[in-house]
């Protein structure tokens, strides 16, 4: 059980930022996670929750009690690593038992705990070896187990899938999500990665220079962006992005003609579209271009357009082929247009 | 194909020659030692070299029978081995901060560490020899383990150093998440994994320890301190005039056993000693 609420948080080395302003209330059992480009601050936040690092500002609260002066060791989380921190020295078997260890939990038990957890991990086979002779997968997974041993109040996880390779970290995902669901324990998992942001989280936090950008449900996040940073962020291929100017209710961009807008706003603005949202048409559309690049994945087609000196993302049909340079017509899906302000990103509704 | 088969065979003598010269170039003080102390004296003094030696134990006898040779061995032994272990307990400790808590002047204290290194043993040799006097440990072991440790912590804490700088820090973070005290990560999970830099800084203090000349003169006086390097500068003097078959035996019997950990450790001690140097 644990509720976690961060408030007011900052962090300053002298003059340099780590994060800004976050505010955040973590439901027990929640698996959130908290997305955003390498120096966001995100794994600075959650190195705040751990106790490895003080918060120059601001609150740690779990379960209403203020964690700001406890000691990481005697804060009962459990934390996953990019680079699996397991103990070089030690077999697996006694990387798993050294949290039970450091908590002087009984000898009896901690044998029986030890093989529960990598049972669960499906690493019963391999407790004997050290670490240095398990593949990167295996590794991960022990250093799950490790965590999972001692059923902590609350699961960090700080980029624990980045050094496995795609097939092996889709598999690794689909196990974290089920164990966090089976065993019920609040988890804060960091990534740069969209796809696992999605994937996984119940919420996610979105985080750009020390700052929460948007908190939301992955749909929320994904269909409702607060500004164009986070509207960037999600999505592969990401939204495109078109700067124009609004006259007379109708976008006005190079190869972009937009009437009958579902906002009052006139002058300079960002129309954001997703590759997803646009059709190939016949002729007409809102969008004339030249075919830049086609790029055939199997199941759909990465079409990319230039229109004036900008290049826009179309998925398009998977049997969608063409030569480069031909003139192409796209249509936008009029329900899933963003306008933002240009000047300062937010979003205009 | 074929030429250029050849031409890498020939690569490799090439290689090979170059090495070997080198190598026997290195040996030859030891092998020239190893000649001297095993001939008869009059053998070694005669004006026309002898390429043949005549073999003979005389020197071997001589340093067992006239000379408490026991003594100086085991004075040697002691005061090593005394050194090294003074030295880890206070290099491990300090390495450890210097590689991984912050604070101010952190670097200038690592630097003040090695500097100690930097003057002339002279220097401060004699008020080192006041200190040890006043203190009543002159002509005893135990100036020679302080001693000795002192010349070589500033090396031993700096090996260590750069073998702890090199362990990630989300190995710490987590052993704290997972439990441990300060004192606990740096005994279950920092020394085991810097084991080998430990070995290494140990086996460098121990040579220059073994080779510790000037200080050790100025301490020992009779047997009841007196090294093996020391010792050597006995065969020097005296009725006998100097011994040299004696000396060189000595001296290649000082070498042996640091021989034999130098190669026994090689691998690591090659990186101990180039870490530092590309860390800084």
């Amino acid at each position: 059980m644990a509720r976690i609420e961060l408030t007011g948080i900052q962090k300053r080395w002298g003059n340099v930022w780590g994060v800004r302003d976050v505010n955040i209330d973590i439901a027990d059992q929640e698996l959130i996670v908290f997305l955003g480009p390498s120096g966001c601050g995100k794994t600075t936040t959650m190195r705040m929750i751990a106790g490895l690092e003080d918060p120059t500002e601001g609150q740690v609260i779990m379960d209403g009690e203020v964690m700001n002066d406890i000691d990481a060791r005697d804060r009962d989380v459990a934390m996953v690593f990019q680079g699996y921190a397991l103990y070089p020295n030690m077999t697996i078997y006694e990387n798993i038992r050294f949290p039970l260890r450091m908590r002087s939990v009984p000898r009896s038990e901690q044998d029986r705990l030890v093989r529960e957890a990598a049972d669960m991990v499906e690493l019963g086979d391999l407790l004997d070896r050290k670490p240095s002779a398990l593949s990167g997968g295996q590794r991960q997974r022990a250093a799950l187990a490790r965590a999972i041993v001692r059923q902590p109040q609350m699961f960090l996880m700080d980029e624990p899938l980045s050094n496995l390779d795609a097939k092996l970290r889709q598999a690794m995902r689909v196990q974290i999500k089920h164990l966090q669901r089976q065993l019920k324990i609040t988890t804060v998992y960091v990534t740069h990665d969209q796809i696992e942001a999605m994937t996984l989280a119940d919420r996610i936090v979105i985080m750009e220079g020390g700052l929460i950008q948007q908190i939301g449900t992955p749909d929320q996040i994904y269909s409702d962006p607060a500004n164009t940073f986070v509207a960037g962020f999600i999505g592969a291929p990401p939204m495109n992005l078109i700067e124009g100017q609004v006259k007379d209710n109708r976008f006005q961009s190079a190869g972009v003609t937009l009437p009958d807008l579902p906002i009052s706003w006139d002058g300079p603005v960002t129309l954001g579209v997703r590759p997803e949202d646009c059709r190939v048409a016949a002729d007409g559309g809102h969008l004339i271009g030249q075919v830049y690049g086609v790029e055939p994945t199997g199941d759909m087609t990465y079409l990319t357009l230039k229109a004036g000196d900008r290049l826009i993302e179309v998925k398009a049909d998977r049997d969608y082929r063409s030569d480069l340079d031909v003139t192409c017509h796209v249509t936008f899906d009029p329900q899933r247009l963003y306008f933002f302000d240009p000047k300062t990103g937010q979003r205009i509704r | 194909m074929a030429s250029q088969r050849r031409k890498r065979g020939q690569n490799r003598v090439v290689r090979y020659l170059i090495l070997g010269s080198w190598a026997l170039f290195c040996l030859v003080p030891v092998i020239w030692f190893l000649s001297i102390g095993l001939r008869p004296r009059t053998e070694i003094i005669t004006p026309q070299p002898i390429y043949v030696p005549t073999l003979s134990l005389d020197a071997w006898n001589m340093i067992w029978s006239d000379w408490p040779m026991g003594s100086y061995l085991r004075n040697s032994v002691l005061a090593i081995v005394g050194s090294v272990a003074i030295d880890l307990v206070l290099a491990i400790p300090a390495a450890y901060s210097l590689s991984r808590y912050t604070y101010r002047g952190r670097e200038d204290i690592g630097f003040y560490i090695l500097s100690t290194r930097m003057m002339a043993p002279a220097i401060v040799a004699i008020p080192i020899f006041f200190l040890f006097r006043n203190m009543g440990l002159l002509d005893t072991i135990w100036a020679l383990m302080l001693i000795y440790a002192a010349i070589n912590l500033s090396v031993v804490t700096w090996i260590i150093r750069s073998y702890m700088m090199d362990i990630p820090q989300e190995l710490e973070d987590a052993a704290r998440t997972d439990g441990a005290s300060d004192l606990r990560i740096l005994w279950e999970i920092i020394i085991p994994a810097v084991l080998p830099g430990i070995i290494t800084a140990a086996v460098i203090a121990m040579i220059f320890a073994i080779n510790e000349f000037l200080f050790t003169l100025l301490i020992a006086s009779t047997k009841n301190a007196y090294t093996m390097s020391v010792a050597l500068a006995n065969f020097t003097g005296g009725s006998d005039g100097v011994i040299y078959n004696a000396i060189a035996l000595v001296a290649f019997l000082a070498f042996v056993p640091i021989f034999v950990v130098v190669v026994a450790i090689q691998k690591h001690l090659s990186r101990g000693l180039t870490m530092g140097a590309v860390k800084g």
